[in-house]
């Protein structure tokens, strides 16, 4: 059904390239108004982002979009940008040795209560972002945490992890429906998207660790690109293993036009970061991923374009960031409908 | 310093004890005993289910000089036993079964096996909820199987633990995994509660009929013939397994790498599914392929059994904290929890 066109006023209308403001942007329209932000953490801020006004025959939303449409777009909804995808990346909240402050790396502890709860909040940010494909590490935080956030998902499509150790484990996990398949949102475990590997330093104490080996080497290990811990990972090392999987295994599922969620770590979110926002390694050592919050991305046209972190249902802020998300959200909008 | 407690059994029931190396007679019926001391009153409830073997203990009145709590032991012996703090029996343990709760295929009523599904939100919750009921329990090792929902159920219940010692998934599926996942600190190693994940402990795997909706099932196979899969001791579904295949493999599994820990003193969580965890149940309890046909574990609620002295001693579901009921079942599991509540918070 075609509604009236909506017509979105920019009160202002701004060009950010590299700079460490915050700028609130007031769009208002007959429906509704909207509160925009963008935050520029850092000073190189890849994607300059352009606003329009744009008409659109059949929503409500306001569109940022970074491609120069022109207005009168009433091409309809059934004009399909095939390779425009959305890229999620959460890094997992609080486990059980953070609580303790004890240098974690690849020992595979769980999530505390904190942790859980970080994850259901990341959910219901992402609740409206489609997923057809998830990657996590082989830990259980990163795997939990991807669980709990998915269960908030409107879509109600099931996540199942893909178990490929031998031969037995692919055939018992076998499903044996086409329409339960097609429900279905494969999760892929892989190591390469596991935390930096702490070497010996795993499971000490950071207070312990500063007294045992000095302030400053500790410090140089942590916070260097290059020089790793005893028997253990730089960044780099990290950075290496992470993105070249990201690359090989990652991108080509983007380029098919699947909308992927990675549900990681610190270290090797910041590596794929880095190689999303093309940061240098100064750059990367000072990025600081929050716990818990959904950074999102869209991957078009071979570019990822960085759209900041998706709010919650219950607040105020853009509707959907591109007209496909949009677009996406009415129909489930529509499924809930359907279901009430 | 308490004074003795004085226990005043209003009944005293004598039954037999069985192991694994005699038969014994099946007793039925369910019994009631009331405890009262002069501090607290419990209540103890043994029950059963359909032709079950189980036992009942004599219960013999303690007086215990440092605490006040209702002992039920299984050795006969009706004398009152004097505390000592000290004397601990060194070969007993603890073995707690937690059968995960709903997961999004429970939800939408589709054929699971070992499709590897996650746990819903209900799910989730009931874990939560199975962790505060043994959160006075001691753990010294978990076992999960290979499917999340399991795991998740065993991370989030002892999520709820009071001892506050970290469960740490053991990695061996290579060496690289093996060098990644080590430990450098001893005291951290001692703070930690090793969780190891074994295929053998998985769910019995359905076949063909994975991911099938059950009605869709009936419509395609049979009614009868489902019926038959699914209740049945050692008919197997198309390409899947029967209870008998994947009792085979599980309690194999149990008797190989569990049960050692269980003679070594350490106590024991299993968080697992529905045929695996009845097939352990029917070694530990001498159930017969009939009986064990009918045993339906409830979901989220975990079941405690007693290790000790080579016999598995069946000890009920233990209670959440906000309910009347048996406040400790063995002396060690007593002072187990004393030792919580003197550990500063």
């Amino acid at each position: 059904m075609a509604s009236a066109a909506t017509c979105l006023h920019a009160t202002s209308s701004i060009q950010a390239q590299g700079s460490k403001h915050v700028f609130p942007l007031q769009m208002v329209s007959k429906g509704f108004s909207l509160d925009m932000q963008l935050r520029a953490k850092r000073k190189n801020f890849p994607a300059s982002l352009k606003l329009h006004a744009v008409h659109a025959s059949s929503s409500h939303s306001s569109i940022a979009d970074p491609i120069e449409v022109p207005s009168n777009n009433n091409s309809g909804d059934s004009e399909k940008k095939s390779t425009e995808a959305s890229l999620i990346l959460i890094r997992h909240g609080e486990s059980l040795w953070n609580e303790k402050n004890l240098f974690t790396g690849c020992v595979d502890v769980p999530l505390t209560k904190k942790g859980v709860e970080e994850a259901i909040q990341a959910g219901k940010r992402i609740s409206n972002i489609p997923i057809d494909m998830i990657y996590t590490s082989s830990l259980i935080r990163a795997q939990m945490t991807a669980m709990l956030a998915i269960s908030e998902h409107r879509r109600k499509k099931v996540p199942i992890i893909i178990h490929n150790e031998n031969e037995q484990a692919q055939k018992w996990s076998q499903i044996y429906s086409e329409e339960t398949k097609k429900q279905s949102i494969p999760v892929i475990t892989a190591w390469q998207l596991n935390e930096r590997m702490y070497g010996e330093l795993q499971g000490l104490n950071k207070q312990e660790t500063a007294e045992l080996f000095g302030k400053e080497k500790v410090h140089e290990w942590r916070r260097s690109y290059d020089v790793p811990p005893p028997n253990g990972e730089s960044l780099e090392m990290c950075a290496e293993r992470a993105v070249a999987y990201f690359r090989d295994q990652i991108v080509p599922q983007l380029l098919a036009g699947k909308n992927v969620m990675i549900a990681a770590h610190g270290n090797s979110l910041r590596s794929i970061i880095m190689y999303l926002d093309k940061l240098t390694s100064q750059e990367v050592i000072d990025l600081e991923l929050s716990t818990g919050i959904p950074m999102l991305y869209i991957f078009k046209n071979g570019m990822f374009v960085r759209r900041g972190s998706p709010i919650p249902p219950s607040e105020a802020g853009v509707y959907a960031y591109t007209r496909r998300l949009a677009l996406y959200r009415q129909k489930l909008d529509k499924l809930d409908e359907m279901f009430e | 310093m308490a004074t003795g407690a004085h226990l005043h059994a209003m009944g005293c029931m004598q039954g037999q004890m069985k192991n694994h190396s005699n038969g014994s007679q099946n007793l039925a019926g369910s019994s009631q005993l009331r405890m009262v001391n002069e501090s607290f009153y419990t209540d103890l409830r043994l029950f059963r289910q359909d032709n079950l073997h189980f036992k009942i203990w004599k219960l013999s009145m303690a007086c215990m000089s440092g605490s006040q709590f209702l002992v039920a032991d299984p050795i006969e012996s009706s004398s009152i036993r004097s505390s000592c703090d000290n004397h601990r029996r060194n070969n007993e343990t603890a073995l707690i079964l937690l059968r995960h709760g709903e997961s999004m295929w429970n939800e939408k009523n589709l054929f699971t096996g070992c499709v590897d599904v996650p746990l819903t939100q209900k799910g989730a919750n009931e874990a939560i909820e199975a962790g505060k009921r043994i959160c006075s329990i001691p753990v010294d090792m978990i076992y999960t199987s290979v499917l999340i929902r399991a795991q998740m159920t065993a991370m989030l219940a002892m999520a709820q633990h009071r001892s506050k010692k970290v469960p740490i998934i053991v990695h061996n599926e290579s060496e690289q995994a093996q060098t990644w996942s080590n430990v450098y600190s001893a005291k951290t190693k001692k703070e930690s509660i090793p969780v190891i994940t074994a295929w053998q402990l998985n769910e019995r795997m359905y076949g063909e009929l994975q991911g099938l909706n059950k009605q869709e099932t009936a419509d395609q196979f049979g009614k009868e013939k489902v019926h038959e899969w699914r209740r049945s001791f050692n008919i197997p579904p198309p390409n899947g397994e029967s209870l008998e295949m994947c009792a085979q493999r599980a309690v194999s599994y149990f008797k190989e790498q569990i049960e050692p820990q269980l003679s070594l003193g350490k106590n024991v969580m299993i968080a697992a599914h529905g045929n695996s965890l009845r097939s352990i149940i029917m070694y530990l309890d001498n159930l017969t392929s009939q009986e064990v046909i009918n045993l339906e574990l409830s979901t989220g609620i975990p079941m405690l059994y007693v290790f000790k002295e080579g016999n598995f001693i069946r000890r009920g579901n233990p209670t959440g904290p906000s309910e009347a009921g048996v406040y400790a079942y063995t002396k060690n599991l007593a002072l187990y929890r004393q030792k919580l509540d003197d550990m500063p918070e």
